[in-house]
């Protein structure tokens, strides 16, 4: 109960309070102001826009990642104990510090000599540079290629060690009954492990909500506000701005935001665990 | 026949490694030293002044025997880093050299010290030798003063001699539309090998793309704040700077958005752009083989293009970093004697030359014009004098760190294409009217 209170009640509490007091960074609480934050914040188009395209992002590289990931664990399921070699280096982007990933995926970017940039003009393109962190097209969709490289592998581990789990007995008795490639899949492994891909998409989703340090280290949340979502404003007002109180409305809103596209993705999950 | 790994091994690596995720998200960043005896001091510092504060530390041991432990941080995170040490009660912080721009919130914060009497009362800091155009705008808020002058930090306009010469210019531009003209001929005649006009500091951050605009909006002849001491962000000056900013985007080493000190600082170095607008002490790395530098002996600095020819060159002070005092530290009067050391003439003298690069630029009279100064980097001297003479200063005082953002938010929209400088700069406008009164 007490854990529940320090990790849960009291950092929420302080958001909520913060939220409706002018509080800085070294003077929280300073005069209670109401609803003032929170006002401002649904009123500023930039924080509007930010929660939008977090919603988006989040769903778009969900989808991407957990179809890569459940098709990957299902390969490497296939050809179990031949390919622990594989299995290691899918796992490398896990264990990468997301701090290098950004370094690296901001440098197979980069316009002049990055690894894309090579490789296209090695095939014969002859353009200006293709700057794809500087187009407010094409920003976000990059970083989201960083991000499912970054944590494709988890959804691969996850439903890997559900096909493991799953009795081999039932899959031998349809194979014998006739069930092959898509068939099998799609009427005997997929209704195994639909649950924990399920929750593998919840998790999923909320890590993709949470992007930050992809953001921070490729773009600054540009070019203009192209890639700018709720963490990187709560960051810029909080510890930039020192602005506690606007960061703390955001925040509040952000958790609003997560809470109604989370909560749906949560009941299905628990229909198709049931 | 081989051996598929057990499903329950498989299961309990997998909750190992979601653990692991898990417990990495938890940790917090190491805490800075501790502040030990009375003997010993902890100062924050940015990264950018890393060479500056071995120089420092070693000085000052040797002069004192006090130990000096340097704590390093990237340049947008000391304010808060200074903040959250007081606010939390951790108070492991001594010294520190924040961004001026940001005394003001720390002064409000209760997180540094008015030091108004000191400074007053002890005439061995010499004030009047201060640089007075970077005097008050680093230390004064309210009325009173917060600090010392550190790093003085203008932006001058380096050249490449070859990439000119290549391209048939004989001298570096004076107005922002001939920097315009010059770079765009020489991306147009030498990008296909990889040399661009100019690279320009344009990621979102007020210290990068805050710097570029501050550079045009000096030359163009506006400021940031009006005589009667109320925004003046929208004014036609600002207008044409913010116009100027995006004509030569399109021109520079791809791309502005994606370009901060290390990009730019790198392409200069290897000699791959004709103009970069930078601090006067990157001439001092350009000439140390350390850096790797490619230009030594190539390169020109003058003073920064204008709006308009008849007009004469100003010094925009775009970053520039001061010496304050912790509000909760129980060593304040070693950390006044550290500061009126570390921001003296002779230190700051010893700084300008010293090798490897301290990134320190002067911020007194004397060391500016000092012998030692001038007769290693005569040009540096020469460019830095436009800070003696109406320099433009950035706001200070409570809120000027949240309306630098808000303008580079809005200048990052505007060089993305979207709407035009008027209505951009009016927004801010609108919002400064209100957090600047």
């Amino acid at each position: 109960m007490l854990s529940l209170l320090v990790l849960g009640a009291f950092p929420l509490l302080f958001i909520i309070a913060a939220a409706l007091s002018e509080s800085s960074l070294g003077r929280p609480f300073q005069e209670w102001v109401g609803a003032d934050n929170i006002t401002r914040a649904i009123a500023d188009t930039d924080v509007v826009a930010s929660l939008v395209r977090s919603s988006v992002y989040a769903a778009g590289v969900t989808v991407v990642s957990v179809t890569l990931g459940v098709a990957v664990a299902v390969a490497l399921h296939r050809t179990v104990g031949a390919g622990s070699v594989v299995r290691t280096l899918l796992l490398l982007p896990l264990i990468t510090p997301p701090v290098v990933v950004g370094i690296v995926w901001k440098l197979i970017f980069n316009p002049s000599g990055g690894l894309l940039d090579t490789v296209t003009r090695f095939f014969g393109y002859s353009g200006p540079p293709l700057s794809l962190l500087s187009s407010t097209d094409w920003a976000l969709p990059a970083i989201a290629i960083a991000d499912v490289w970054e944590w494709t592998p988890l959804v691969t581990l996850l439903v890997f060690a559900a096909l493991l789990g799953m009795d081999p007995e039932v899959r031998e008795a349809a194979a014998l009954d006739g069930a092959h490639g898509i068939r099998l899949f799609a009427h005997v492994t997929l209704p195994a492990i639909r649950g924990v891909i399920g929750a593998v998409f919840f998790i999923r989703l909320v890590i993709a909500f949470k992007a930050f340090d992809l953001i921070v280290l490729m773009t600054s949340g540009g070019p203009g506000q192209s890639t700018t979502t709720p963490s990187y404003l709560i960051y810029q007002a909080a510890l930039q701005q020192f602005d506690v109180g606007r960061a703390a409305a955001i925040t509040l809103l952000f958790a609003l935001v997560v809470t109604l596209v989370t909560i749906p993705v949560a009941v299905i999950t628990r229909r198709l665990q049931q | 026949m081989s051996r598929s790994p057990r499903p329950a091994t498989w299961t309990a690596l997998t909750f190992a490694a979601v653990g692991a995720l898990a417990l990495s998200a938890c940790t917090s960043p190491a805490s800075g030293e501790t502040g030990a005896g009375d003997e010993e001091l902890t100062v924050l510092l940015i990264s950018s002044h890393e060479g500056a504060s071995q120089w420092l530390k070693d000085e000052y041991e040797k002069k004192t025997g006090v130990s000096i432990n340097p704590v390093i941080v990237p340049y947008d995170e000391i304010g808060a880093k200074l903040s959250l040490d007081q606010q939390s009660g951790a108070n492991t912080i001594d010294v520190a050299a924040p961004w001026y721009v940001s005394i003001g919130d720390l002064a409000a914060d209760g997180s540094i010290q008015d030091l108004s009497e000191w400074i007053e009362s002890d005439d061995e800091i010499d004030t009047e030798d201060f640089i007075p155009d970077i005097y008050d705008p680093y230390t004064l808020v309210a009325g009173k003063r917060y600090g010392l002058p550190f790093d003085g930090d203008t932006h001058v306009l380096f050249y490449n001699k070859e990439i000119l010469e290549r391209n048939g210019f004989t001298e570096p531009p004076a107005t922002w539309d001939e920097y315009v003209a010059q770079a765009k001929a020489i991306t147009e005649n030498e990008s296909a090998n990889g040399v661009y006009g100019a690279a320009v500091f344009g990621q979102k951050s007020p210290l990068i793309l805050g710097a570029s605009f501050a550079n045009r909006l000096a030359g163009f002849g506006g400021e940031f704040v009006g005589a009667d001491g109320k925004p003046s962000i929208n004014s036609p000056e600002a207008i044409a700077a913010a116009e100027s900013l995006r004509d030569i985007s399109e021109h520079a080493l791809p791309t502005p958005a994606e370009t901060a000190f290390g990009e730019g600082n790198a392409a200069w170095f290897n000699g791959k752009v004709a103009f970069i607008e930078n601090w006067t002490d990157l001439g001092v790395g350009s000439q140390d083989p350390n850096t790797g530098s490619l230009v030594a002996d190539k390169w020109g600095v003058v003073t920064l293009p204008v709006g308009d020819a008849s007009v004469e060159s100003r010094a925009s002070l775009v970053a520039g970093f001061t010496w304050v005092i912790a509000g909760n530290t129980d060593k304040t009067e070693l950390a006044k004697d550290f500061i009126k050391w570390a921001s003296s003439s002779e230190v700051n003298e010893a700084l300008l030359t010293s090798l490897p690069p301290t990134g320190i630029d002067p911020n007194r009279v004397s060391s500016l014009e000092s012998d030692s100064y001038g007769e290693q980097y005569p040009e540096l001297q020469e460019v830095n004098r436009a800070t003696l003479s109406g320099a433009l200063a950035w706001p200070t005082g409570e809120n000027a760190g949240q309306a630098a953002q808000v303008l580079v938010d809005e200048l990052a929209k505007y060089l993305a294409g979207d709407g035009t400088a008027k209505e951009t700069l009016d927004r801010v406008q609108s919002e400064w009217e209100e957090l600047l009164g």
